[in-house]
């Protein structure tokens, strides 16, 4: 079974990983040649405009997809060789995913959307309920737990969608874009949130088009044409862009 | 997933649409029910039958001269000779009785019944199984002597001796008769008259045959019936052939008809198993209208669900979670489809019955096939939704408006 435990390794590590879909005839080239080692504890911003493969490197990362070439491990493990259940386990215990439109189940409750992933892991039934209701403690819902999705606002609805994708302890969290469905202010908070989940072996990868969201990052990745454009650390890291939202 | 949370998840989903739940199990719902109606009605028909046989006995032959046709004369009938004719020709013969039929008013006491008079001879008690619960039964001193005993049947012997002790002089028809014996009581079918014209024997009062007096009968050596046993069951029917050809003879072409109680089994046999033929038919049909019922809503719902599938992908759901929880839901449907058609099944045999006084029965067996038969709907016709669903890709399903 992967576990990622050994810090010294790239927590993921893409080797001139390239992903084609067919269209037709033809294909249609969404990655090309990317090479990227993620490293444990890191803050890592993916920029770039719509059809740059923002979302295609998120897919692979995520293991909710596979590349067409090059090579893709995490924790050292090649994702290619696993199959569905071990690829699922991955997703369940390695990675936690935030979506900019949130993804909240709309008929459960938020502790039992919280408590998703821990139906397809190995936390036994009797701890559920409380890991849950931590989750959503450290992402200031807790008393919100049996609203419905549909009764909270969208930052609620983002926070629980975090707590959500904490719960199972993840070491990479993958958050899609996940101020891009709030308004300034609420927009704000998740980022604050967010920013303030890397470390002690934690390691988050923020896709976004939003200039302030990213700025917040320790190393920011610029994609153009599927390729990567520049890799390094945020320019005027000090400095302190101001975040704003809803541009993009 | 554990089992539990299975269970659980495929409740919630399925009391979140009550309304849309209840509609898409109406087909397995009739089917399970109509079939289980039908089954008793069948199972009725056979425990009827059998019940019949049984009294009878499927080693026994019941000849009789056939009813004359409208207008024309009534034929010699049978006689003593006859029954003698019969039992030197007849192989393998074990027991063999004439018998006389009349039915009279009997009374004891104040206590009145109406009886069927059965004058015969010591052998019928063999040929046609009776069992005494007292007494005895007719004896050839009886017989010869021509004495006027009576022997009776369980449910004359309530009638006419309710506080029991049956016993001393009975009147029957213009004459007395000591009673020296009571029948074991006999379970006859009840409800309409079933395929054998049969002696219902708790009604019976046995007499010695020279004893039953048929008033001006042109024939004092003529008889009724000649009933009789072989010892071997299987030559039954070929032993009813010649005890026909024999009378046939010795009355120079009247026509007799024989009850076989064997062959009338064997053709009720065939008769259910074609009745079994039509309501399995009946069954698969209405279960496979009721599955693709099942499968039109399940994919419906995996359709609107696609999303939440693809998040629970995400979340770490393999495969065969999404196919299982889909699956379990398909199967909770139809299990719940199947328990209400079951009921109502119940419910239309006990109208039936009430209604149209044909005797139903239900056997657990048949309510177990039903149900399980309804799992398998629920399985089969959810196979392949929980297929789709487990086969979408987890990014599209993500993006799936």
């Amino acid at each position: 079974m992967p576990t990622v435990t050994d810090a010294s390794v790239p927590i993921a590590h893409l080797q001139a990983v390239g992903k084609e879909y067919p269209r037709g005839q033809t294909s249609v080239r969404a990655l090309s040649d990317v090479t990227l080692d993620i490293e444990p504890g890191e803050l890592l911003a993916v920029m770039g405009a719509s059809g740059s493969g923002k979302s295609t490197l998120l897919a692979i990362l995520g293991c909710l997809d596979q590349p067409t070439a090059g090579e893709y491990r995490l924790g050292g493990q090649r994702v290619a060789d696993l199959d569905d259940r071990a690829l699922s386990r991955l997703r369940n215990r390695t990675i936690g995913f935030v979506f900019q439109s949130f993804h909240l189940i709309p008929e459960l409750t938020v502790l039992e959307n919280v408590e998703t992933p821990l139906l397809y892991g190995d936390v036994p039934h009797a701890e559920w309920r409380e890991r849950a209701a931590r989750s959503l403690e450290r992402v200031g819902l807790a008393h919100r737990s049996d609203h419905r999705p549909s009764e909270l606002s969208g930052g609620e609805a983002q926070r629980a969608a975090i707590a959500r994708a904490l719960v199972t302890e993840p070491r990479l969290l993958l958050a899609d874009e996940p101020t891009g469905n709030l308004d300034s202010a609420t927009g704000e908070e998740i980022a604050e949130l967010i920013t303030s989940l890397p470390g002690e072996g934690r390691t988050v990868v923020l896709v976004t088009h939003n200039e302030g969201l990213a700025a917040r990052a320790r190393r920011l990745v610029r994609l153009k044409d599927g390729r990567i454009q520049s890799d390094g650390p945020v320019p005027g890291r000090s400095g302190h862009l101001p975040f704003r939202s809803g541009e993009r | 997933m554990s089992p539990r949370v299975l269970l659980h998840l495929g409740l919630r989903s399925l009391l979140l649409h009550k309304l849309r739940s209840t509609l898409s199990i109406l087909g397995v719902v009739f089917g399970v029910a109509a079939v289980t109606a039908m089954s008793s009605v069948g199972e009725g028909a056979r425990r009827e039958s059998i019940a019949q046989i049984g009294a009878l006995g499927i080693d026994t032959v019941t000849l009789r001269a056939r009813p004359a046709a409208a207008g024309s004369a009534p034929g010699p009938g049978l006689s003593l000779r006859d029954a003698e004719s019969v039992g030197r020709v007849v192989p393998d013969l074990r027991a063999i009785a004439p018998v006389r039929l009349a039915t009279l008013g009997a009374s004891a006491g104040s206590q009145q019944a109406d009886a069927i008079v059965v004058g015969t001879t010591p052998a019928y008690r063999d040929a046609s199984r009776i069992a005494l619960a007292s007494g005895r039964f007719v004896s050839d001193l009886d017989v010869s002597g021509g004495k006027r005993i009576a022997v009776l049947g369980a449910g004359i012997a309530r009638a006419l001796f309710p506080f029991g002790g049956a016993g001393g002089p009975v009147r029957v028809g213009d004459d007395w008769f000591h009673v020296v014996g009571v029948l074991e009581g006999r379970a006859v079918a009840r409800g309409r008259p079933g395929p054998i014209r049969s002696l219902d024997v708790n009604r019976a009062i046995f007499v010695p045959l020279p004893a039953l007096d048929r008033g001006g009968d042109a024939r004092p050596e003529g008889v009724d019936e000649i009933v009789f046993r072989v010892a071997d069951a299987s030559r039954v029917t070929e032993a009813a052939a010649v005890a026909r050809r024999v009378a046939e003879r010795s009355s120079g072409g009247a026509s007799f008809e024989v009850v076989v109680p064997r062959e009338i089994l064997r053709q009720q046999e065939r008769t259910q198993r074609i009745f079994n033929v039509v309501t399995g038919a009946i069954a698969t049909i209405s279960l496979l209208v009721g599955g693709i019922g099942i499968m039109n809503i399940m994919l419906a719902g995996v359709a609107e669900r696609t999303r939440e599938v693809g998040v629970r992908r995400a979340l770490g759901a393999t495969r065969r979670d999404v196919a299982s929880q889909f699956l379990v839901e398909s199967s909770l449907l139809t299990v719940a489809g199947g328990v209400a058609g079951a009921a109502l099944g119940v419910v239309g045999s006990l109208l039936i019955q009430r209604f149209a006084a044909w005797p139903t029965a239900l056997s657990p067996l048949m309510l177990l096939i039903a149900l399980v038969m309804a799992l398998g709907v629920g399985v089969g016709f959810g196979f392949y939704p929980a297929w789709r669903a487990a086969h979408l890709e987890p990014m599209e399903a993500l993006r799936h408006e």
